[in-house]
């Protein structure tokens, strides 16, 4: 029988002691690895479900060069500067309150106030648009692609709250 | 003698014979012949509708057919001679045919009803052959181009009742009151919702039947009491019935006083108000609990039934189509629901307010109560009438829809084809003559409906010109109170409703049935594939898989594989090749164990897969289909969905293994991106691989393949392969492929021919071996040069 195969020796992971994360004077991300500088791009890839994990470094060809498995393994600085630069890269405001709800043939219009001012937006179809996950969780794409989250709608205000479950 | 398993036995059909035709038989038995198969046909040799007989004995067989002159006309075979039978389907008929090696012969014809009896004759005359002369075992005598199968939904099993298309249960066996009981069994748990609701809805029945005794009481008592000489508030009790005495005549005490007066009519007023209160109230209280109960009652069903289906073998899924299943679910559940929580308590109520108003109506006055319902029988007459049709009319108004929705769904679609054809005056006008038959239909049903109403208000107030007539002559002579005529007429006017509502209670009645009938038909099916009691689970095996003797059909007399007998080491990769239709797709729906085998055994690591829990034995298996399928989910769920525990590193690292992590992280959301139905729309290949790297995950023992690369390109087939090759080491494998090129790891080919074993080796063996393979493989290298040039 031939020797049994072992999944993890797919994955390129990057040791987090030796990774280092800067910016140059671009705002370009550039990573420190065993000696190297480079500038990279970073990519999660479980965007939605776990943001903090598998932050995905692609060169400029835009091939692999590794993957950070956690994000808290980083060194402080390295760290806060992925964090800043993923939170650019897939920004999502996240949804305190729900002002108003209006429909226009069919098209609700969201009025809401979220962690980054205020924002009235359009949502085109209730199927596509607005993915409902688990414990509460709703993400929302507005016409343009904009995106928005709320952590846990039931936590929201009792008007919100109902605004909210007129659409879900 | 050894009988080859697909004879299995079955008792001979033995029908009785009519005495001409057993006399004619004289002429052609020898004395000590005893008849062992007798089967009636329906048509004669010269094509008549009639009896004819097909008769077998240990010595020949024989087909008898009557003919117009007397002498039926008589064809024999020796049982020796034979070499083969079959029934064979023709176009608007079906025959016997017998060969000998010499010549051949027609021996029964039949319509195409008796194609389920006449489809397992062949095999029983094949037992009888054997019986005369030695045959070899794997020398098969008996032929059918017919199943039996297709037929078997078109007639109901029990009364050979043609089942309607639309209902898929037999009308004739539907038996509504059995069905009835059952379907209350599943409101036993809330029985006391069903009590509590039931006495609600007979009191607030009762208390809104109270109105017009008040208003006798109102009339008689109070507003004309001096004139028709009423008496004291006694009569305040409704349901006291009065007596007819003219109560001009009854000494009765000194007339009320006006105060008196009042005050009754006060007293009168409060309880009309407190009856509507309370009967609105209850009402409230009664539809909320049989909501509830209905509620409850579906969904403990839709529980059950989808349960069932989950544990139901494949071969279920084979017989019914897609749709029909998942309408048990939603549809027969909703009617069913519908019939509990409404349906049931009209009919009740109905019934109650009917009986309710008779015993008033009798107490009142019973002769006139005889004449008001003297139009009742006209009137239940007249609906029956109308609603059957109108119920013929709106089926037919369906059916026109139907056809303009069809024809869209044609044209439409195919409005190229119509355009380069310039054909749209053709379709125009079609559209057209569609149109206006629906608009005759409408117009039809809207004739009968504007007659239907009137006629129906115009019964119904035939009541009231009897009761004006008599109900007013006894007023003149005194026999009758004006407060007993104005509550006469008040009754009148709610008698017809339920009357009206109940002579639509028949076809309600069919409609919850059938429904019943269908839900109780999946909830009665078994699974023919389940764990035996006691079956060990089967620990991590090695790999080895054993095939001895494997018999198998879907249906019986037509063997899909017959006497397989191999062995596969761990970790060896069998590629199965073969023509179409030759087994392989089956022989891998065994090993999964999709299908139980009539004979011989499967072991999987030396045990015998019917001795092991189904679940451990999949657990093991991890399979790769042509067309795979994903679930509504993301990447990561549909990756993970044999292992919903897996941690993202072995998510991402079977995504790697199977090609398929650069193309997920290219999607904005990664591995959160929906996929299936209601998701991202992927590409043949990239569904491929997430299939790969769901069973990679899984890391199966034995692993399937089954055209994993037949429907992509061959730059993403590369791709693939290169995926596979991970995947298979060290596994057992079996590989289905068409292009024989994708087999070229494999360590041995298999290669079946009409579900028998034909060639097994190694690649160079079977070419130098000059059979089926090596043939295969030339034409296929002759196509690929044609395509390279």
């Amino acid at each position: 029988m031939q020797q049994e195969y072992h999944l993890e020796q797919e994955l390129t992971l990057l040791d987090p002691d030796r990774t280092r994360l800067r910016r140059d004077e671009f705002t370009d991300l550039i990573l420190e690895y065993r000696g190297e500088r480079q500038p990279v791009t970073a990519h999660r890839a479980f965007p939605l479900t776990a943001t903090g994990q598998f932050i995905v470094l692609k060169g400029v060809d835009g091939t692999e060069i590794g993957a950070i498995r956690d994000i808290a393994s980083l060194d402080d600085e390295s760290r806060n500067i992925l964090e800043s630069d993923l939170e650019r890269t897939y920004f999502a405001p996240v949804i305190l309150q729900v002002n108003r709800l209006e429909e226009n043939f069919h098209i609700p219009k969201w009025d809401v106030e979220t962690d980054s001012g205020h924002r009235v937006f359009e949502v085109r179809s209730r199927r596509r648009d607005i993915r409902i996950m688990q414990g509460g969780r709703i993400l929302l794409r507005d016409a343009d692609g904009n995106r928005y989250e709320i952590p846990d709608y039931r936590e929201l205000d009792p008007v919100s709250r109902a605004l909210v479950e007129t659409l879900i | 003698m050894d009988n080859p398993s697909h004879l299995v036995s079955e008792t001979p059909i033995r029908e009785e014979i009519p005495e001409d035709i057993l006399a004619a038989t004289h002429n052609v038995l020898e004395p000590d012949e005893e008849i062992l198969l007798s089967v009636s046909t329906d048509l004669r040799f010269d094509g008549v509708y009639g009896p004819a007989w097909l008769v077998a004995t240990g010595r020949q067989l024989i087909g008898i057919s009557p003919t117009e002159n007397g002498l039926p006309e008589i064809l024999s075979i020796r049982l020796a001679e034979i070499t083969r039978v079959e029934v064979l389907e023709l176009f608007g008929s079906g025959v016997l045919k017998i060969r000998t090696s010499q010549n051949g012969a027609s021996l029964a014809f039949f319509t195409k009803t008796l194609l389920p009896k006449f489809s397992k004759v062949p095999l029983q005359i094949e037992r009888l052959v054997r019986h005369c002369k030695p045959v070899p075992a794997d020398t098969r005598i008996a032929r059918s181009s017919v199943d039996g199968f297709g037929a078997r939904k078109r007639r109901c099993e029990r009364c050979q009742q043609v089942i309607p298309h639309w209902m898929g249960v037999c009308p004739m066996c539907l038996d509504s009151r059995k069905l009835f009981f059952r379907l209350l069994g599943y409101a036993k748990p809330y029985w006391q919702i069903g009590v509590v609701s039931l006495i609600l809805l007979l009191t607030a029945t009762f208390i809104g039947l109270t109105p017009p005794l008040m208003m006798r009481s109102l009339i008689d008592d109070v507003l004309v009491a001096d004139t028709s000489g009423s008496t004291t508030g006694v009569s305040l009790i409704p349901a006291e019935p009065r007596s007819s005495v003219p109560r001009s005549q009854t000494p009765g005490p000194a007339p009320p006083t006006g105060l008196d007066k009042r005050t009754m009519l006060a007293v009168l007023v409060l309880l009309l108000l407190l009856v509507n209160i309370s009967r609105n109230g209850l009402s409230a209280v009664r539809t909320y609990l049989l909501a509830q109960l209905g509620q409850r009652i579906t969904f403990d069903l839709r529980k059950q039934v989808y349960r069932h289906l989950h544990y139901l073998s494949l071969s279920f899924y084979n017989e019914r189509e897609t749709g029909r299943i998942m309408s048990n679910i939603t549809q027969d559940v909703n009617r069913l629901q519908d019939f509990i929580s409404d349906g049931l308590q009209e009919i009740i109520r109905d019934i109650a307010t009917i009986i309710i108003i008779c015993i008033i109506l009798f107490s009142l006055n019973p002769a006139l109560a005889a004449f008001v319902l003297v139009p009742t029988p006209l009137l239940i007459l007249v609906t029956r009438y109308f609603g059957r049709r109108l119920h013929d009319l709106y089926h037919g108004l369906w059916r026109r829809w139907a056809d303009i929705h069809a024809l869209l769904a044609d044209t439409i679609p195919g409005v190229r084809v119509v355009k380069a054809f310039a054909q749209e005056k053709r379709e125009v006008n079609k559209f057209e003559n569609r149109s206006l038959g629906l608009l005759s239909g409408e117009i039809r049903v809207a004739r009968v409906r504007s007659t239907f109403t009137p006629i129906m208000t115009f019964l119904t107030s035939l009541g009231t010109v009897i009761i004006w007539w008599m109900g007013g002559n006894k007023v003149l002579n005194g026999g009758l109170s004006i407060g007993e005529f104005v509550a006469f007429t008040g009754y009148m006017w709610q008698f017809y409703g339920p009357v009206e509502s109940l002579c639509r209670l028949n076809h309600r009645f069919q409609r919850a049935a059938t429904s019943a009938e269908r839900i109780f038909e999946v909830l009665d099916t078994q699974s023919d594939v389940a764990d035996r009691p006691g079956a060990n689970s089967l620990p991590r095996i090695s790999g080895s898989v054993e095939f001895s003797g494997v018999t198998f059909s879907y249906e019986p007399g037509t063997p899909i594989l017959n006497d397989l007998n191999f062995r596969v080491e761990p970790g060896e990769m069998i590629g199965l090749a073969g023509h179409s239709g030759a087994g392989k797709s089956t022989l891998i729906n065994l090993i999964c164990r999709f299908y139980d085998i009539q004979k011989g055994s499967i072991l999987v690591d030396g045990r015998d897969i019917t001795e092991v829990s189904l679940k451990s034995l999949r657990e093991q298996i991890g399979v790769v289909l042509q067309d795979p399928f994903l679930f509504n989910g993301s990447a990561a769920e549909n990756i993970a969905y044999g292992k919903p525990d897996a941690t993202l590193d072995e998510i991402v690292a079977a995504a790697k293994a199977a090609n398929a992590h650069d193309f997920i992280l290219d999607f904005p959301e990664g591995y959160d991106t929906p996929m299936g139905e209601r998701g991202l729309r992927v590409s043949g290949g990239e569904r491929q691989r997430l299939s790969i790297a769901r069973a990679i995950l899984r890391n199966p023992r034995i692993l399937i393949l089954d055209e994993a690369t037949a429907s992509v390109d061959t730059e993403t087939e590369a791709q693939i392969q290169d995926a596979i090759a991970r995947l298979i080491t060290g596994r057992t494998t079996f590989a289905i492929a068409h292009r024989l090129s994708t087999l070229k790891n494999a360590n041995r080919l298999l290669i079946l021919d009409k579900g028998e074993l034909a060639e097994m080796g190694t690649h160079d063996d079977l070419i130098k071996r000059d059979g089926i393979y090596a043939r295969l493989c030339r034409m296929q290298s002759e196509m690929s040069q044609l395509r390279a040039w």
